[in-house]
């Protein structure tokens, strides 16, 4: 009877490894699976139930979010004590409407619940203690995010973005989405902020696609620096430039006859550049230059999704009058905030760009620091002598033109962008670097419908470098005097700006026309001379340029 | 025999101290009243001092393995229970039942230390199994989740057929270590199985059938699975004829789907098995909620009192292993396993080292009936088989089902004193000579 009794033990050992077996298929196989099932409402409980992490500032103590205990119900909730100022940044957290930004990119570290990272982990997950999500603390700088949110609130339409990094490591110091939302009320506002009309739900610094232009010319100018071309080399402009089906004009419709090329991008002349993308460059070397620098990259390793900045139609189906447009980021150019200030980065760092970083540490509750991402490499986007002849144009170009963007005892490289938009008025672009020679920030601001770049963005940005310097000890600690042509003091009235008092406001500038025709190029350049009245708005006949993307207002006139 | 336990009774003693510990310093559980505790440790001990006195020959290594077990399983019932109103008294009330069932062990011991009386009364013992369950159609029973097995004298509510198992397998026990020659060597044959005559095979079939038509009435389907499968067991130790086992799963296999055909809740508890998911928040509810909390756990559990095991109904009883393999995870659910697969270990070398057949039946029968339950209501709560509601032995919440397995225990313990006695004289017969050698 022995032989049974034994064959049936092995039978019941059988059976428990079976169970042993079903039980790994659930608690290791499925679970992933398991806990994303819209029938199991376990974590949503758990979330409740548990602290999340601390989200603090890049000076360690501010506090950008926080959990605190509910009344002693052994829940908590989620505090934002800064309210809509990092909203873009942390998103929101909801039992009822899930999460966004980093709440949701960074949810293993600030839940907890990743597998146990250090010894009390282990113990607290065993003995059922709590296991408070980690703290995560950031790059931003405190400072230099409420100036940039300060600034984008009392632009002139209330909606743009900002993004200032440091160039040597990526570090994001400031990256500001406006119009925000209190991520403090969400729960009640949701249904509102999702329909509203400015979109304040939207990060707009990495999620919004805007027509760069003419800080794009950077990039085209990069891509002819290397197809030969020379700063001294003499490009001849007598308004416009001839494509089969597309004519180039200047902003302005100004000419400026003899131009090296230094003095192009300086005075940001269109038809030079749309010359030197379509002769010097040609389509599939610019689209090649711009993918160098991030275009098409949703740079994953990120801790915001980004929108990739992209070519519509691509470059393939490019003809004459798609280059020439693109070359001064019109038309066929998509492109973030988000990558724009990381070419301004890359050009700022030799060439080199750096991973774009937002997440500095990762620590337990006790202190212990779980992950800490050093600098690293994202890509080369130049080689370092393009890259110091491009700082030296962008230098000239401050220098030259865009004096407001001067600070005093810092040499400073920017380039201002006035982009044509789609149905309604001209983006405010202005991307910079300081000091050129040894960059500390590499900014780009962007206001939309804010009209000329240096009118609205390129203010925020020289005040966003100056506090930076100022802090960096790169400055005298007490206010410089503001060069006399840009006042430091916010302006919610463009056209009340005192430095450019020959400027029209908003209401007076000529682009509201719906039809506005594809050959006019208004003169930015000449505008920026604060003693030449702007340009008579152009008024030709409205021409349906080839290969226009869809939807887009039959017209780009980008201004430098 | 392992004759001492003291180590393995400590430990099991510090575990369920150190879980009670967690809940009350980490979770912040209210404590319940510390004498309970003192009541519980001094009954653990008090019954394995006992037993080693009066059986010193015996296997007292089951009693760490019931005390780890029952311990555990008092945990659990707290933990699930300490703050909900109206049960929060529900682990001192399992407290007092496995006290009840301590008492019903050392009678056992005391009374049935001779159990081998046991089997002159075989024929007694199954009519009073099928009067137990059928004792449930009086007036004293009661439906619950409509399932007849409950029976209420006084305040007090039990499940018979818990003991009804225990009765069933002593009468099988005997009448086949009796009848084992003439089951083993038969002369007819249906369908190229060979058949004992037909007067052998009456009374087993007698008594399983109407086990299991009051079963079936009863709508208490792990029961019936129980009732069938541990005599089949039983019968195949007994002949080593696999034909039997063979016989028995065709036997229950159409039973099971002439009741899958007869009764709409048989059909939903198929149905609800193979895809809880299409239903989760009705009929599949209980079943999802286990997988969730299980899953839930991970490889290393989400702490004790940690998860969210509340979320399934029954869950201090059929399902309590869910929150087992929830709050201590793969890691802790498969140790746990193994304190199971212990005993029953320790119960099948108890039936190896049995002198007599009946002797060896009777310990494989209650060995084979606590694994199948174990392995019913585990595969059961993982959706590995479809559900059937029986308890987890010693750690469902449940009086007669705490009872009943120390009965079964006790049991356990009288036939090992007797194997004990028996292979510690033949080693002694053996190490004498030896002796004399050096």
């Amino acid at each position: 009877m022995n032989a049974q009794l034994r064959r049936t033990f092995y039978l019941f050992v059988a059976g428990f490894v079976a169970l042993v077996g079903v039980l790994a298929y659930w608690q290791v196989y499925a679970r992933e699976s398991l806990a994303t099932d819209p029938a199991n409402r376990l974590q949503s409980r758990r979330v409740q139930e548990v602290p999340r992490g601390l989200i603090l500032a890049g000076d360690g103590e501010t506090e950008i979010a926080r959990s605190e205990q509910d009344g002693g119900g052994g829940t908590y909730s989620r505090v934002y004590p800064e309210g809509p100022l990092y909203a873009g940044v942390t998103g929101y957290w909801s039992t009822k409407y899930g999460a966004s930004g980093l709440e949701i990119s960074q949810n293993n570290n600030l839940s907890g619940a990743g597998e146990p990272e250090t010894l009390d982990e282990l113990i607290n997950q065993f003995s059922g203690g709590p296991q408070a999500g980690n703290d995560v603390e950031l790059t931003l700088d405190p400072e230099l995010q409420r100036l940039a949110y300060d600034g984008l609130a009392s632009s002139s339409t209330g909606r743009g973005a900002v993004v200032a990094l440091n160039p040597k490591n990526g570090e994001i110091l400031s990256l500001v989405s406006y119009p925000s939302f209190d991520p403090n009320d969400i729960d009640e506002n949701f249904e509102e902020l999702a329909q509203d009309p400015n979109f304040p739900l939207v990060n707009r610094a990495t999620q919004g696609l805007y027509p760069p232009g003419s800080t794009f010319k950077v990039i085209t100018a990069a891509a002819a620096l290397k197809a030969g071309v020379k700063t001294s080399d003499k490009f001849k402009d007598n308004g416009t430039y001839e494509t089969p089906g597309y004519t180039v004009y200047n902003y302005r419709a100004k000419e400026y006859g003899q131009q090296t090329f230094e003095q192009a991008l300086a005075n940001s002349v269109n038809t030079i550049f749309a010359r030197i993308g379509n002769e010097k460059v040609g389509a599939e070397a610019l689209a090649q230059k711009a993918e160098d620098f991030g275009f098409y990259d949703p740079y994953e390793d990120f801790a915001l999704p980004i929108a990739p900045s992209f070519f519509n139609p691509p470059p393939e189906q490019w003809d004459q009058g798609n280059i020439a447009q693109s070359s001064f980021g019109q038309q066929t150019v998509s492109s973030t905030v988000f990558e724009m200030a990381n070419v301004a980065g890359a050009i700022a760092n030799g060439g080199t760009m750096m991973q774009p970083r937002l997440v500095r540490e990762v620590r337990s509750p006790d202190g212990a620091i779980i992950d800490k991402p050093t600098s690293s490499v994202h890509s080369r986007a130049l080689d370092e002598e393009t890259a110091g002849t491009l700082t030296d144009m962008m230098e000239a170009a401050v220098t030259q033109v865009e004096k407001g963007a001067e600070i005093p005892g810092v040499k400073v490289a920017g380039k201002t962008g006035t982009a044509e938009a789609p149905g309604g008025e001209l983006h405010s672009w202005f991307i910079s670097f300081a000091p050129a020679d040894d960059p500390e920030i590499a900014v780009a601001v962007m206001i939309e419908n804010g009209q000329e770049g240096y009118k609205q963005a390129l203010p925020l940005a020289r005040r966003l470098m100056e506090a930076h310097l100022r802090k960096e000890g790169e400055l005298p600690n007490e206010a410089p005097s503001p060069p006399p042509a840009q006042p430091q003091g916010e302006t919610t009235q463009p056209g009340a700006q005192p430095a450019r008092p020959q400027n029209e406001g908003p209401s007076q500038f000529p682009f509201q026309n719906p039809f506005r025709s594809p050959d006019q190029a208004p003169g930015k350049a000449p505008a920026q001379n604060p003693n030449q009245p702007p340009g008579q708005p152009p008024n030709q006949p409205p021409g349906q340029p080839p290969n226009q993307p869809q939807g887009q207002p039959p017209n780009q006139r980008p201004g430098g | 025999m392992t004759q001492r336990a003291t180590l393995p009774m400590t430990i099991a003693l510090l575990i369920t101290t150190l879980g009670f510990a967690t809940l009350i310093f980490v979770q912040e559980a209210n404590s319940p009243p510390l004498i309970y505790g003192a009541y519980y440790a001094g009954t653990m001990v008090a019954l394995y001092l006992g037993v080693r006195l009066w059986l010193p020959h015996s296997d007292v290594l089951l009693l760490p393995m019931v005390t780890l077990l029952t311990g555990v399983g008092l945990i659990m019932i707290y933990r699930l229970t300490y703050e909900v109103p109206g049960v929060e008294n529900l682990a001192t009330t399992q407290a007092g039942w496995i006290l009840v069932g301590a008492g019903a062990l050392v009678a056992v011991v005391i009374f049935l230390r001779d159990y081998q009386k046991l089997f002159a009364y075989k024929y007694l013992l199954a009519l009073a199994a099928v009067g137990f369950v059928a004792s449930t159609f009086t007036p004293l029973g009661y439906e619950v989740n409509g399932a007849r097995l409950w029976l209420q004298i006084g305040s007090v509510t039990f499940q018979p057929s818990e003991f009804a198992r225990i009765a069933l397998i002593i009468f099988f026990a005997g009448y086949l270590a009796e009848k084992r020659d003439l089951w083993a060597a038969t002369s007819k044959s249906f369908m190229g199985i060979q058949l004992p005559a037909l007067k052998y095979f009456g009374p087993v079939a007698l008594v399983w059938a109407a086990s299991l038509g009051l079963l079936i009435f009863e709508k208490d389907l792990g029961s019936s699975l129980l009732f069938f499968a541990v005599p089949v067991l039983m019968l195949y130790a007994a002949t080593g004829r696999i034909a039997y086992v063979i016989l028995g799963a065709l036997l229950f296999a159409i039973g099971s789907f002439a009741t899958y055909l007869a009764f709409s809740h048989v059909q939903l508890r198929v149905s609800t098995w193979l895809d809880p998911w299409s239903d989760p928040d009705d009929s599949g509810f209980q079943i999802a909620q286990s997988i969730f909390n299980i899953a839930d756990g991970g490889i290393t559990g989400t702490g004790l009192g940690a998860g969210f095991s509340q979320t399934i109904p029954e869950v201090e009883t059929d399902f309590v292993f869910s929150t087992i393999a929830s709050e201590l995870g793969l890691l802790g659910s498969t140790a746990f396993l193994l304190v199971f697969l212990v005993f029953v270990y320790r119960g099948i070398k108890i039936s190896l080292l049995a002198g007599d057949d009946a002797s060896k039946l009777l310990a494989f029968g209650l060995t084979a009936m606590f694994a199948m339950q174990t392995l019913i209501i585990v595969g059961g709560v993982t959706k590995a088989i479809p559900l059937t509601g029986i308890t987890l032995p010693f750690v469902s919440y449940g009086g007669s089902s705490v009872l009943g397995n120390f009965v079964l225990t006790g049991l356990l313990l009288v036939v090992s004193e007797k194997a004990g006695k028996r292979s510690d004289a033949e080693e002694a017969r053996y190490e004498a000579p030896e002796k004399a050698a050096v």
